[in-house]
């Protein structure tokens, strides 16, 4: 309850300004408390990961320096965590808006592969007939839509089939990377590549503009876009209202004339898209090409950003980065320390189920 | 020589020996699953398990002793998705997928020096008699000893849950966890009991994977097959006699393209690695307006 609310119930009067004044000193404790807690949740994972670390003989300071200096404080670095942090952020997105349905989607992996089938094939297609910004809008929409398909598929089979989103999802996404692996070993494998199954590269005027000194592509700024679009959508408008009614509960939302399925299937729908939009973004900011793994576990760790930013889509910016940094920083590690890349999975994971472990009991009737 | 009789023969004892893994896997999410703990986590604890396994076999020598760890394994991350859910009430698939995480990074640093070890495991070991039958002895007697343990553990794991107290008490937990609590058995012990030896389960899929199937070890190379088993789960209508036929339906497609590329047949490897997923969305979409009613009610629900 904010202080305001109290306030309003209150006379007015001097009684009034001492309730206030002491409302905001518990909350400017209870702010220090949170952040506090925050701070000895992430101190706990490094923690952890450190003591891993140590158990395969890497010290964990010199380690944490080497993340450190070659992810946040280096300018090539955060252009890297920059680059990654959009798809990670889009596909959170693609989690955060059927979660508000009460949706479950746990095939960004999928969606995002077709998002980048969907761009690649675009940028095929057109070839040299047409370039630069043109080529790349038309490459976004394609990426969006095909993510949007894929998740509609999912929406299909729940809304007409009564199959369960989350496994349909799941499923999904073993079956478009293997219509990803179909492609890049059958047609659209490039002739003259060196016999790799990838796709032709991406001529050079159809990347993405880079931006600044960090040298990241501007994915980043439609990440961010996209958040404020969806955190308006869910706050301020009728669709994203009924959305949470929904979400909430599904009967009642039916009883008061909502049209459920269709709004269940809008959610999806756009879940997918923002999906298929992480797939092009990574595709033409980063890839250029497509190949088997493309942007492999982004799926995933979108849903992970999305549980961590609590669904919330100011939030997932900030998770998309942290967890963007930790990707990163696998590189660093490997580096340095000669530890697999994907240990820095353990960082994610312990960082994830500290703050998954925090969620209040539900009070049970 | 390649008759079609041949490649029948080989698809069918690849089916039950690629399908073994996830059978485990799936045998101990329909436990857990009767209890309301739905572990998308099983790829990771698989994949646990099958390192476990795989490591202790290289120090040891002894795939026995390999296969327990795997199971130790698989148990013990499997305890850390119970607590997260039973005691912290944390949301099941999050915490699964946090889990397969921290399996995936855990076994990518730990398992690096083994990437190239060789390993004896498991032997495939004829049945006398039994596996001289036509077509049934092959596929079904003539395999690896773990192959023989699911055949055990199958039937065991129908008795365990549909004819003792302790599969009452199991499957009130994942229906009616207020009931339980009323007869004054707390439904959060049963169901970490519950998830504990699903996960012990699923570790010794992993260990049949890595010791008896590939004799190798490399990152990820459970490939999906825990999410099979979760999904295989719904198919099987909780049900384990059901989860075996579905899981060598798996372990059929997965081996069918190998052969039939073998053999020297034009198939698109493409299409039939989808198979099995189609295949199951498919069978999702036929059973599940019947399967439903069989779903435990408060799956996926706190206590």
């Amino acid at each position: 309850m904010s202080a305001t609310t109290i306030t309003e119930l209150e006379e007015p009067g001097r009684r009034f300004r001492l309730r206030h004044v002491e409302l905001s000193w518990a909350r400017a404790g209870q702010l220090a408390l949170r952040v506090g807690w925050w701070i000895a949740l992430y101190g706990l994972a490094l923690v952890i990961f450190g003591a891993f670390a140590a158990s395969r003989h890497v010290d964990p300071i010199a380690m944490y320096r080497a993340m450190w200096e070659q992810t946040i404080v280096s300018p090539y670095g955060l252009g890297q965590v920059i680059d990654k942090m959009a798809p990670f952020a889009l596909a959170a997105l693609a989690v955060a808006v059927p979660a508000r349905a009460g949706l479950v989607n746990i095939g960004g992996e999928g969606q995002i592969v077709l998002g980048a089938v969907g761009a690649g094939g675009v940028s095929l297609a057109l070839g040299t007939h047409l370039t630069g910004g043109a080529a790349i809008v038309l490459m976004m929409v394609a990426g969006a839509g095909a993510g949007a398909l894929w998740a509609g598929i999912a929406a299909a089979l729940r809304l007409a089939g009564g199959v369960n989103e989350a496994i349909s999802t799941l499923l999904l996404n073993y079956v478009g990377a293997d219509v990803l692996a179909y492609l890049v070993y059958g047609s659209w494998k490039d002739a003259s590549g060196n016999g790799q199954p990838a796709s032709k590269p991406l001529p050079a005027a159809d990347y993405l503009p880079v931006w600044g000194r960090l040298q990241a592509h501007i994915g980043f700024l439609i990440a961010i876009g996209a958040a404020i679009a969806i955190g308006i959508a869910l706050r301020k408008t009728r669709w994203g209202f009924k959305l949470r009614a929904v979400g909430g509960n599904p009967e009642a939302a039916r009883r008061a004339g909502l049209r459920v399925k269709v709004l269940l299937l809008s959610a999806m729908l756009v879940g997918g898209a923002l999906a298929g939009l992480a797939g092009a973004v990574h595709y033409a900011g980063m890839e250029g090409q497509l190949r088997p793994g493309v942007a492999a576990t982004f799926g995933y760790t979108g849903f992970l950003a999305s549980w961590l930013a609590r669904h919330q889509p100011a939030k997932v910016i900030a998770a998309a980065f942290l967890l963007a940094s930790i990707a990163v920083a696998g590189n660093a590690i490997q580096l340095s320390s000669h530890l697999p890349g994907s240990a820095v999975n353990i960082l994610m994971a312990v960082v994830l189920l500290a703050v998954l472990a925090r969620r209040p009991k539900l009070v049970r009737a | 020589m390649f008759g079609s009789h041949a490649i029948l023969v080989t698809v069918l004892a690849g089916a039950v020996a690629g399908g073994t893994s996830i059978l485990f896997a799936a045998l101990g999410e329909v436990i857990s699953e009767r209890a309301g703990v739905i572990n998308v986590g099983t790829e990771g604890t698989m994949l646990v398990g099958c390192l476990a396994a795989f490591v202790t076999d290289v120090q040891t020598g002894n795939a026995w002793l390999g296969a327990l760890a795997g199971i130790a394994a698989g148990a013990a991350l499997a305890g850390v998705h119970a607590w997260m859910v039973v005691y912290r009430n944390a949301s099941q698939l999050a915490t699964g997928l946090a889990v397969m995480f921290l399996a995936l990074g855990i076994t990518s640093l730990y398992g690096a020096p083994y990437v190239s070890s060789n390993i004896t495991g498991f032997v495939q070991v004829k049945v006398p008699l039994l596996g001289d039958i036509p077509v049934l002895g092959p596929m079904l007697f003539d395999h690896d000893a773990l192959v023989y343990v699911s055949y055990g553990l199958v039937p065991a794991t129908w008795w365990l849950l549909f004819r003792t107290r302790w599969g009452l008490l199991i499957r009130t937990a994942g229906e009616r966890p207020e009931a339980l609590r009323a007869y004054g058995v707390s439904p959060a012990r049963v169901r970490t009991v519950a998830v504990v030896l699903g996960g012990g389960f699923a570790g010794l899929g992993g260990a049949q994977l890595s010791t008896a199937l590939s004799l190798t070890w490399s990152e990820s190379m459970t490939a999906g097959r825990g999410f099979i088993a979760v999904a295989l789960v719904i198919f099987a209508a909780w049900n384990p006699i059901r989860a075996l036929l579905g899981a060598w339906l798996f372990g059929a497609a997965i081996t069918l393209g190998n052969v039939l590329q073998a053999h020297g047949y034009h198939v698109n490897q493409f299409v039939l690695d989808a198979l099995p997923y189609v295949l199951t969305l498919a069978v999702l979409v036929l059973l599940l307006r019947r399967q439903r009613q069989f779903a435990p009610e408060a799956l996926g629900q706190g206590v």
